[in-house]
C-alpha cells in the first residue's frame, strides 16, 4: 500500500516536524531539514512532502491562529499522527537490525 | 503596517505559479520569512538567489503543494460531509418556522411530481407489455373509402389460414362478473380478454409461474383455462403461491388458472384476464351451437424474421382480397393495412406525446416552484449569514467548500422532503386512481422507473435550490460583512435574483389558478350543457348474464308491462354515456366523428328525443331489418345544409359495415349528447337494432315522475324470467353526473396545486420583502430625516416589492393562455380558454395575496424613527 512507505526525503521531513515539536510549520521545518542534511533545501519541496505525508495520513495539519510577526496571516501548522510515528519507528528499527548484521558479519 | 515585502518579481512570479489561491498568501508569507532569515544571516545576494530557487521549485512542483486533502478522496468528503451535516442540522434547529415552512412545500412539490410522473409511468412509458412492438403491428381493413379496427371472426381465421410472411393473431373483450371464491357474492363486472391461441408467442407475454395459451387451447372442449394478469394475481387473489390449478368462475364458466403473466404485461386496454375465444360461449352459457363468425374482432400480428411490413401488408391484402364475402359492388376490393400505431389498443403516438407534455409540463412547474421557493428561503438565510460565509472565507475555506456546504443543506432538506413526498405520493396513489378512472387492471404500485424519477428529481432539485444563492454569493465581498451590517445596498444582486425568484412563483400560481378556475368554469357549464333528453327517470338495465337466452328481452318487455310506473321501454344497443360506436369520416376536413347507434322503434319516445322531418322507423320494420336510418338535425344540416335528407341515401363517406346495404333517411331528430359528454358531438345516426342482436343490448326504461320503488320491481321481475340472470340497473341521470364531475376532479387537483403556489408565492413574498425592507431601513431614515412622509414610503416600498409579481402575473397569464389552447381545450365543455373571469379572479386573488404579505413589512419599515436609525447607525 503507497500510504505505508515512507520516501528518505518525506521521513526527514516527518522526523523534523517531530522533533521541532507539535505545531510547527513550513519555514522551521525547511531551514531544520537543511540544517541537519546540510544541502539545500527549497521549501517547494517540503510543501510537497508535507502535503503527500498528510495524504497519506502521517501528519495532520490545522490552521493557526493569526500571529503578529506574520503580518497578521494565519499559518498551516502540522503535527506527527500516531500512524506517521509507528511508521518511522518501524524504518528505523528495519534500519538497525539491517546495520546490527553488517555489524556482526564485520566481526566474523 | 511597515511589513517588508518580498521583491515584486518573486511576488509576480508566485502569483503566476501554480500554487493554489487560497494558499498563496501562506506560502508568500513563508517566502518572506526565510527571505528575511537568509538575509540577515548570510546576505542579500545569497537571500534573493535562494528566493528565487524556493519559486522554481514551486514552479516544478506544480498541483502537489499545500492543496487540502485531495476533495477526492471519499473518507475526507465523507467527514466533512458529516460535518457540514450537522453545522445543517444545528442550523435548522434555530429557525424549525422556515425550516417546516420549505419542507412541507418541497415534499408537497415531490409528491405531486412522483404521483404525475407514477400515472404517466403506467399509462403511457411502461407501456402493455409487448415485445418489439414495432414488429407486431395492428391489421387494419380498409378499402379505398373506410379503415375499419375490426374483422369479423370468420375473415380473421381465413387471414390467419393464409397468412405467410406473418403470424396474425386476435382479440376481443368483453366482460363478466367473475367470483375468486365461492363467498365472492357480487363484484363488478371484470373485463375479460379473449384471444386466439398465439396470443403470447406473438405479444411476448411471459408468465412468473404456469404457462401462458398457445394454440392447443382452441381446441379444448373440456376445460376453460385462464391466465390472470399480475394486478388481478395481487389485488383478487392475494398472490397465492398455488394459484395454479385453482378454479374461478368466469360469468357462467368454472375457469381453471394455468398462468400468472408477467408483471407489466397487460395487453390490450390493462387487461387481468385471458382466456382463448372459443370459451365465450362457455362463459354466457350461450351453448356450442352460438357461431362466432360475426365476432368482431381486433387482429394483431407478428412479422416472421426477416420480412419488412411492406412485405407482410401485400401478401395479407391477397389474402383479405380473396376473402368469400369481402367485397361488393358498393365498395372496392379490401385491402390490409399495417399500422404499428394502431392495433392492440394502444394509444396513438400523437395522444401518448400531448400526454406527456401535459404531465411533464405540471411536474416541472410544481417542482420549479418548490425549488423557488427553497431557495428563496436559503438566499433569504444566505443574506444573513454573509458574516458566516465571510468568516469561513477569512479562515481559509475556499468557494467549493463554501458551495457545498449551501448544497449539503439543500440536499440535506430535499432528501427529508423526498421521504415525506414519497409517502404521502404512495398513501393518495388510489385515490388519485379513483380520480383520473384508472382503470382496474392499471398497475399503480411504484417501481423502478418510479424510484429513479424521485431520486433524480430529488438530486436535481436540491443541488439546485443549494446552487441559487451559491451562485448569489458568487464574487461577494468577503470583508465588508465582517465589518458589520447595512453598507451592502450597492449590490442589487440578491435582490434581482430573488425578485426573479418570486415573479417565477407568481406566474406558476397564476397559470394554476387559470387553468383551476377554467375547470370550475367547466364544471358549471358541464352541470347546464343540454344534453338534448331528460335523463331524470331514465334507466339503463343490463342483464349480464341473461343476455344468453334470445328471447330474454322478449319476455322481459312483456314482464315489464305490468309493473307500474314504467312510462315507456326500449331496446338499444348503446345507452346514453355507455361510450358507443363510433365512425371516423376521415374524408371530410374537418375530421368528423359520428356516433352511430342501433335501436327498436320507441327509442325516440322513450328518451324524449323530438323528431324534426320525415318519420322513425316502426316496430315492423324493425323486425323486417328494413335498411333504413334516422339522423341527428347536426348532421343533416351538415351535409344536406338547407335541404331536407329524408328519402336520400346515407352518404358514401359515413362508413357503415361493408356489404350492408346503404340505408335510406327516413327522419331527422333532434340533436342529442349520449356518447360522452365532453366530446358534444350531435353528430348521429340512428339505426334499427337487428332482432338477432338484442340480446347484446340494453334496456332503457323510463320511470313515470313520483313512481317509486319502480326499479327494485323490475330487477325482480326480470330475474324471476332467468334466476342467473345479473339484473343491474343503473340511472342515467348518474350517468350524467358522473361525466359531468370530469373536470370537477380536475379543477380540484389543479385548483389545490394552485392554492399551495399562491401559499408559496406569498411566503417566499413575505420573506423578500422583510429582508429587502430591513436591509433598507437606514435609507428610510435618511428619507424620513429629508422630510418623506410615511404615507410615500409605504407607496415606495410597496411598489418595489410588488413589481416581480406584477411581471409574473402577466407571465402566468400569458402561459395560461397558452396552456389553454393547446392541451385542455377538449376538456373545458366549451368555456374559452381565454375566459375573462378565470383571468381577473386568478389576479385579484394573486394580488390580495401579495398585498397582504407585503403590508405587513413594510408598514413596519414605514413607521420608522428618523432619530432612532440615524443615532443607531
Amino acid at each position: 500500500m503507497k500510504g505505508e512507505r515512507l520516501g528518505e526525503f518525506e521521513e526527514f521531513t516527518l522526523l523534523a516536524v517531530r522533533a521541532l515539536g507539535d505545531h510547527t510549520y513550513a519555514v522551521p521545518i525547511q531551514q531544520y531539514v537543511e540544517k541537519v542534511t546540510a544541502r539545500p533545501i527549497s521549501i517547494g519541496s517540503i510543501y510537497a512532502a508535507l502535503t503527500r505525508l498528510e495524504e497519506k495520513g502521517f501528519v495532520r495539519s490545522t490552521m493557526s491562529e493569526a500571529v503578529a510577526q506574520r503580518g497578521g496571516k494565519s499559518k498551516r501548522v502540522y503535527i506527527v499522527t500516531p500512524s506517521g510515528l509507528r511508521t518511522a519507528r518501524d524504518l528505523h528499527r528495519v534500519r538497525e537490525r539491517i546495520w546490527n548484521a553488517i555489524t556482526e558479519g564485520g566481526r566474523s | 503596517m511597515t511589513e517588508p515585502h518580498l521583491p515584486l518579481v518573486a511576488r509576480w512570479l508566485l502569483r503566476l505559479s501554480s500554487v493554489p489561491r487560497e494558499a498563496r498568501a501562506e506560502v508568500q508569507a513563508d517566502l518572506r520569512e526565510l527571505f528575511e532569515a537568509r538575509r540577515r544571516d548570510r546576505g542579500a545576494v545569497h537571500a534573493h538567489w535562494r528566493l528565487y530557487h524556493d519559486v522554481g521549485s514551486l514552479w516544478l512542483r506544480s498541483g502537489q503543494i499545500m492543496q487540502t486533502p485531495s476533495p477526492l478522496s471519499v473518507l475526507a468528503l465523507f467527514r466533512d460531509v458529516r460535518g457540514d451535516l450537522r453545522y445543517a442540522v444545528r442550523l435548522f434547529a434555530r429557525q424549525p418556522g422556515i425550516l417546516l415552512l420549505t419542507i412541507v412545500g418541497l415534499s408537497l412539490g415531490l409528491a405531486i411530481a412522483t404521483a404525475a410522473f407514477t400515472i404517466m409511468n403506467a399509462a403511457v412509458l411502461r407501456g402493455e407489455g409487448v415485445v418489439d412492438p414495432d414488429r407486431a403491428p395492428g391489421v387494419l381493413k380498409t378499402t379505398d373509402r373506410s379503415t375499419w379496427s375490426v374483422w369479423q371472426y370468420d375473415e380473421f381465421l381465413h387471414l390467419r389460414e393464409g397468412s405467410t410472411r406473418m403470424q396474425v393473431e386476435a382479440v376481443f373483450t368483453d366482460g363478466a362478473v367473475v367470483r375468486t371464491t365461492a363467498a365472492d357474492v357480487d363484484g363488478p363486472v371484470t373485463p375479460l380478454t379473449f384471444v386466439s391461441g398465439g396470443f403470447f408467442s406473438a405479444t411476448g407475454g411471459r408468465v412468473v409461474t404456469g404457462r401462458s395459451l398457445d394454440r392447443a387451447d382452441e381446441r379444448r372442449a373440456d376445460s376453460v383455462p385462464v391466465v390472470v394478469s399480475f394486478v388481478f394475481w395481487t389485488a383478487r387473489l392475494n398472490r397465492d403461491p398455488q394459484v395454479i390449478g385453482r378454479t374461478i368462475r368466469v360469468g357462467r364458466a368454472s375457469a381453471t388458472i394455468v398462468g400468472v403473466a408477467d408483471r407489466g404485461f397487460s395487453v390490450p386496454h390493462n387487461a387481468l384476464l385471458w382466456m382463448p375465444m372459443p370459451a365465450h360461449p362457455a362463459v354466457y352459457n350461450s351453448g356450442p351451437v352460438q357461431t362466432m363468425d360475426d365476432r368482431p374482432v381486433e387482429v394483431f400480428g407478428r412479422l416472421l424474421p426477416q420480412v419488412s411490413l411492406a412485405e407482410a401488408e401485400a401478401q395479407l391484402s391477397a389474402v383479405a382480397g380473396a376473402l368469400p364475402r369481402g367485397a361488393t359492388e358498393t365498395e372496392s376490393k379490401l385491402r390490409v393495412k399495417l399500422d404499428t400505431h394502431g392495433g392492440l389498443g394502444r394509444v396513438s403516438s400523437a395522444m401518448t406525446i400531448a400526454i406527456t407534455v401535459f404531465v411533464f409540463a405540471v411536474i416541472g412547474l410544481v417542482l420549479l416552484l418548490a425549488c423557488a421557493n427553497v431557495a428563496t428561503v436559503l438566499i433569504s438565510s444566505a443574506i444573513t449569514r454573509e458574516r458566516e460565509m465571510g468568516v469561513r472565507a477569512a479562515l481559509g475555506a475556499s468557494r467549493w467548500r463554501i458551495v457545498r456546504q449551501l448544497v449539503t443543506e439543500s440536499l440535506a432538506l430535499g432528501v427529508v422532503a423526498a421521504m415525506i413526498g414519497f409517502v404521502f405520493a404512495y398513501w393518495a396513489m388510489p385515490l388519485i386512481g379513483v380520480m383520473i378512472e384508472a382503470p382496474a387492471g392499471a398497475d399503480l404500485a411504484p417501481d423502478l422507473h418510479v424510484y429513479l424519477f424521485l431520486g433524480v428529481v430529488t438530486l436535481v432539485s436540491g443541488v439546485g435550490a443549494g446552487l441559487a444563492p451559491a451562485w448569489h454569493g458568487r464574487g461577494a465581498d468577503l470583508v465588508t460583512p465582517l465589518k458589520g451590517e447595512g453598507a451592502r445596498q450597492d449590490r442589487l444582486a440578491p435582490g434581482r435574483l430573488r425578485s426573479v425568484l418570486v415573479m417565477t412563483q407568481a406566474a406558476v400560481s397564476v397559470l394554476l389558478i387559470v387553468v383551476a378556475m377554467l375547470f370550475m368554469r367547466a364544471t358549471f357549464r358541464a352541470a347546464t350543457i343540454d344534453v338534448g333528453f331528460d335523463p331524470a327517470g331514465l334507466y339503463s338495465v343490463s342483464a349480464g348474464l341473461g343476455d344468453s337466452t334470445t328471447d330474454f328481452w322478449t319476455r322481459g318487455f312483456s314482464e315489464l308491462q305490468s309493473v307500474p310506473g314504467i312510462a315507456a321501454a326500449t331496446l338499444v344497443e348503446v345507452p346514453p354515456f355507455g361510450g358507443g360506436i363510433k365512425l371516423s369520416i376521415t374524408r371530410d376536413e374537418p375530421h368528423r366523428v359520428v356516433n352511430l347507434n342501433r335501436t327498436s322503434a320507441n327509442y325516440f319516445a322513450t328518451i324524449g328525443l323530438r323528431l324534426v322531418a320525415g318519420r322513425t322507423y316502426t316496430r315492423d320494420e324493425v323486425a323486417a331489418r328494413a335498411p333504413f336510418a334516422l339522423v341527428s338535425q347536426s348532421l343533416a344540416r351538415a351535409y344536406w345544409h338547407d335541404q331536407s335528407p329524408v328519402g336520400q341515401m346515407l352518404p358514401p363517406e359515413i362508413p357503415l359495415t361493408p356489404g350492408s346495404a346503404r340505408p335510406m333517411i327516413i327522419g331527422v331528430v333532434a340533436d342529442a349528447i349520449t356518447a360522452r359528454l365532453h366530446e358534444r358531438n350531435a353528430y348521429a345516426i340512428y339505426e334499427p337494432l337487428d332482432p338477432a342482436n338484442e340480446k347484446f343490448g340494453r334496456l332503457l326504461i323510463r320511470v313515470a315522475p313520483g313512481a317509486t320503488g319502480v326499479t327494485e320491481l323490475a330487477s325482480q321481475r326480470l330475474r324471476s324470467i332467468d334466476p342467473q340472470a345479473e339484473v343491474k340497473i343503473t340511472s342515467i341521470a348518474a350517468s350524467l353526473q358522473q361525466e359531468a364531475s370530469r373536470p370537477r376532479m380536475l379543477a380540484m387537483l389543479t385548483g389545490t396545486i394552485g392554492l399551495i403556489a399562491i401559499v408559496l408565492c406569498v411566503i417566499g413574498l413575505y420573506g423578500l420583502t422583510a429582508s429587502v425592507v430591513g436591509q433598507r431601513t437606514r435609507e428610510m431614515g435618511v428619507r424620513v430625516a429629508m422630510g418623506a412622509e410615511p404615507r410615500d414610503l409605504l407607496r415606495l416600498l410597496m411598489w418595489d416589492s410588488l413589481r416581480p409579481v406584477v411581471i409574473g402575473l402577466s407571465l402566468g397569464a400569458g402561459a395560461a393562455l397558452l396552456a389553454g389552447r393547446v392541451v385542455v381545450a377538449a376538456m373545458f365543455f366549451g368555456v374559452s380558454p381565454h375566459d375573462p373571469v378565470a383571468f381577473v379572479a386568478a389576479a385579484v386573488i394573486l394580488i390580495t395575496a401579495a398585498l397582504l404579505a407585503v403590508v405587513v413589512p413594510t408598514r413596519r419599515a414605514a413607521a420608522v424613527d428618523a432619530a432612532d436609525v440615524l443615532r443607531w447607525s
